[in-house]
């Protein structure tokens, strides 16, 4: 095989990483996940303003690893917080740039996927840049969209690119297509969102991002409004504050100063009972979201997934089992597949068996 | 003369509730009215306690109640401090603690506080509160929310849905405390309780807006918008929280707090109607599915009750999406008073014992 083609260039930035990869055939070929401080993140006030430091960061480790851009003919990022979007993969063009620099609907680091790959894909000739499976597809049922008050909308922001890519490695092992069974996905990572995969479509899926569903090691998922009804109107907060109890400080984060699971469990096994029951409320929550997602489906469901970084706690993904275990079988894919899932979307691009969509 | 009829006082917005017993028997039931211009007198329900004692009292006498005849009072628990299911005698920190509302607003404090006024004008009545709201058994994992600042409290509909979970557990010949039972009851407010043998070890909490929308509750809200709101709308906090407790949920699609009404637009062909019907059916779904979880997928039974479950198109919606977990037994209505007065006989007969609030 020529070494230097059918290259595909995966970037990826996570809240205090960016994962950069180049895969060709759907094997990797390269891989590293720059790790970002917490005090040089801090410094930005917006996330958007972290993209000269994170593509600084991104260019020295291809040029330390003396990774060979010409070959490179896509350049898949990981999407935003866009406006809704169907299932697949979007040509970055200049309105799906302006929505990531300016976010309809709120900040997050997956936003400058799509602009730091548009920008690599510019240095490099007859490269073309895509993003795919964004955090914003939406395929909810309509009556999942109403939330209580019409005021408000239920809307579909979850870890779509990984729930999707393990549904569909699920889906292949079990020779069954996507599109013919009825799943629950639980990803579990900073940000924990369990969704309802109903024939191939996401139809329901707590919205993780700002307060639904289970709490996360940096997400305090649902709390109960009345309480912050209270807090919005103590004076003692500003909106900025409040939003940060909920999303980047709430969950583990909130009460233990960490939003690593692992220096939770150490904790846990030195005998702190707090850092025990957190740990187990944690997964006790993950399982109520299952159980609700297991009536969306009307009870109907093949597997139920548990994946994402914590999925590689054994004891985590056992105390979540056995909960739901008699709902249907459960299946542990741990870590995130999110590399790979966007090369291999990039690669099926390549073969023309995915036709990209615009923005 | 005998002495042995119990007062039974239950106290809504609009109306207040009232029967008497004779052992197990219903002697008199009837909803004393509150117009508005009786109402439009006070400026806080705290303030109707004599009002409404002096209607009970006169209505009582003009239906030929003999009111020496009453051996007890026992009104609905309201909220008060996070206490343990059972009856409990009126003291001063009950009422107290309903006054001050320290634990909470809601009419249903008036029922303690309208049980001690009466039994008080007479010297040997006794005065009880039963399975307040905020009977708390929950589990230790239920109790936290997701941040150290905000916790879950165990504030439902306990007494109705013990009531019907007691009730049920009879009709099969078996014990409350030997089964684990979903129990849906569907009022103006939703509240879906995990009974694992006898304990409500978890519930959405219905007050303080968690889990489905309601007739008057809009229940959770995505809270990135929420937050927005209370910040940026120039609404005052009395404002939002109206917007959301009493006017929210059904009111605020339909403009109308019956669900019986709903259920009358929805086979009348209204769509508008029946998508936000069937939606709040699929939230109420999705909570007895997590209770399901937290039963570890392993239950005798999903009851449904309230007034609500009067619909035979809403119970069917959610019988459609949980089938699957176990039977359904659906029980429409409330027996709240039917509770509190079998409570308080068996605990006059010394069968149940009396508890003391402090």
């Amino acid at each position: 095989m020529d070494s230097c083609t059918n290259h595909i260039l995966v970037i990826n930035p996570g809240s205090t990483s960016t994962k950069v990869a180049v895969f060709q055939g759907g094997q990797s070929k390269f891989q590293q996940d720059i790790i970002h401080h917490e005090k040089d993140i801090d410094k930005f006030d917006r996330i958007s303003h972290q993209y000269e430091f994170r593509m600084q960061a991104i260019i020295e480790v291809l040029e330390h690893n003396d990774i060979d851009l010409s070959c490179i003919e896509v350049v898949m990022g990981r999407g935003g917080l866009i406006n809704p979007v169907p299932a697949g993969v979007i040509e970055v063009d200049e309105k799906l740039k302006f929505d990531l620099r300016n976010s309809p609907i709120g900040e997050h680091a997956s936003n400058l996927g799509g602009l730091i790959a548009d920008d690599l894909a510019k240095k490099i000739s007859g490269a073309k840049a895509y993003i795919a499976n964004p955090v914003v597809v939406d395929e909810f049922d309509e009556i999942a969209r109403i939330a209580g008050h019409p005021l408000f909308e239920r809307k579909s922001i979850f870890h779509a690119l990984n729930q999707k890519a393990i549904a569909r490695e699920y889906a292949q092992s079990h020779s069954v297509s996507y599109n013919e069974i009825n799943v629950i996905v639980a990803h579990m990572g900073g940000g924990i969102t369990v969704g309802a995969h109903k024939k191939g479509k996401v139809v329901d899926v707590n919205q993780g991002l700002d307060g639904e569903g289970p709490f996360s090691p940096e997400r305090s998922g649902n709390l109960p409004i009345g309480q912050i009804i209270e807090k919005c109107f103590s004076g003692d907060y500003s909106e900025k504050e409040v939003r940060k109890m909920v999303t980047g400080k709430g969950g583990m984060m909130a009460y233990f100063g960490t939003n690593d699971l692992r220096e939770v469990v150490a904790k846990k096994f030195r005998g702190d009972k707090k850092a025990e029951l957190v740990y187990e409320a944690m997964a006790y929550q993950v399982a109520k979201d299952i159980g609700a997602m297991f009536t969306v489906l009307s009870g109907d469901v093949d597997a139920i997934l548990l994946t994402g970084g914590i999925a590689h706690d054994q004891d985590f993904t056992n105390l979540i089992r056995n909960r739901v275990h008699k709902m249907a079988q459960v299946y542990v894919y741990p870590g995130e597949d999110e590399m790979k899932a966007l090369a291999n979307i990039g690669t099926r691009v390549l073969r023309g068996e995915l036709k990209p969509i615009k923005y | 003369m005998s002495h042995d009829l119990i007062l039974v006082i239950n106290p809504r917005a609009l109306f207040t509730r009232v029967a008497i017993y004779q052992n197990y028997n219903v002697l008199f039931l009837k909803d004393i009215l509150h117009p508005d211009h009786d109402l439009a007198r006070f400026s806080h329900y705290t303030e109707e306690v004599n009002y409404r004692r002096d209607k009970i009292l006169s209505e009582l006498d003009d239906n030929g109640i003999c009111l020496d005849c009453i051996q007890a009072v026992v009104g609905r628990g309201g909220l008060m401090k996070p206490v343990k299911a059972g009856i409990y005698e009126v003291n001063p920190a009950i009422v107290n603690d309903l006054k001050s509302e320290e634990y909470g607003e809601d009419y249903v404090n008036l029922g303690g506080v309208l049980a001690h006024e009466i039994s008080g004008l007479f010297p040997t009545m006794r005065a009880f509160v039963v399975d307040p709201v905020t009977v708390d058994e929950y589990g230790e994992l239920a109790r936290f929310t997701g941040h150290p600042e905000f916790e879950r409290k165990s504030v439902f509909h306990t007494l109705n849905q013990k009531a019907m979970a007691k009730r049920h557990a009879k009709a099969l010949m078996r014990k409350y405390e030997e089964m684990n039972l979903i129990v849906v009851h569907l009022g103006s407010g939703i509240s879906v309780g995990a009974h694992c043998k006898g304990s409500v070890i978890d519930s959405n909490q219905a007050l303080d807006g968690d889990g489905p929308f309601a007739p008057e509750r809009a229940g959770s809200l995505p809270m990135g918008d929420l937050i927005r709101y209370c910040f940026r709308s120039g609404k005052s906090e009395e404002e939002v929280i109206d917007k959301f407790f009493h006017k929210g949920g059904l009111f605020a699609y339909l403009g109308t707090y019956s669900a019986l009404e709903v259920d009358g637009m929805v086979t009348n062909g209204d769509e508008k109607a029946a998508k936000v019907f069937e939606a709040m059916a699929y939230q109420v779904s999705k909570e007895i599915g997590a209770m399901f979880a937290v039963l570890n997928s392993e239950i005798d039974g999903i009851i449904i009750t309230g007034n609500i479950a009067n619909s035979r198109w809403f119970v069917n919606k959610i019988i459609d999406r949980v089938k699957n977990m176990g039977p359904v037994h659906v029980y429409p209505g409330v027996m709240e008073l039917d509770s509190m007065a079998q409570i308080t006989l068996s605990a006059l007969r010394g069968n149940e014992e009396i508890l003391m609030y402090k």
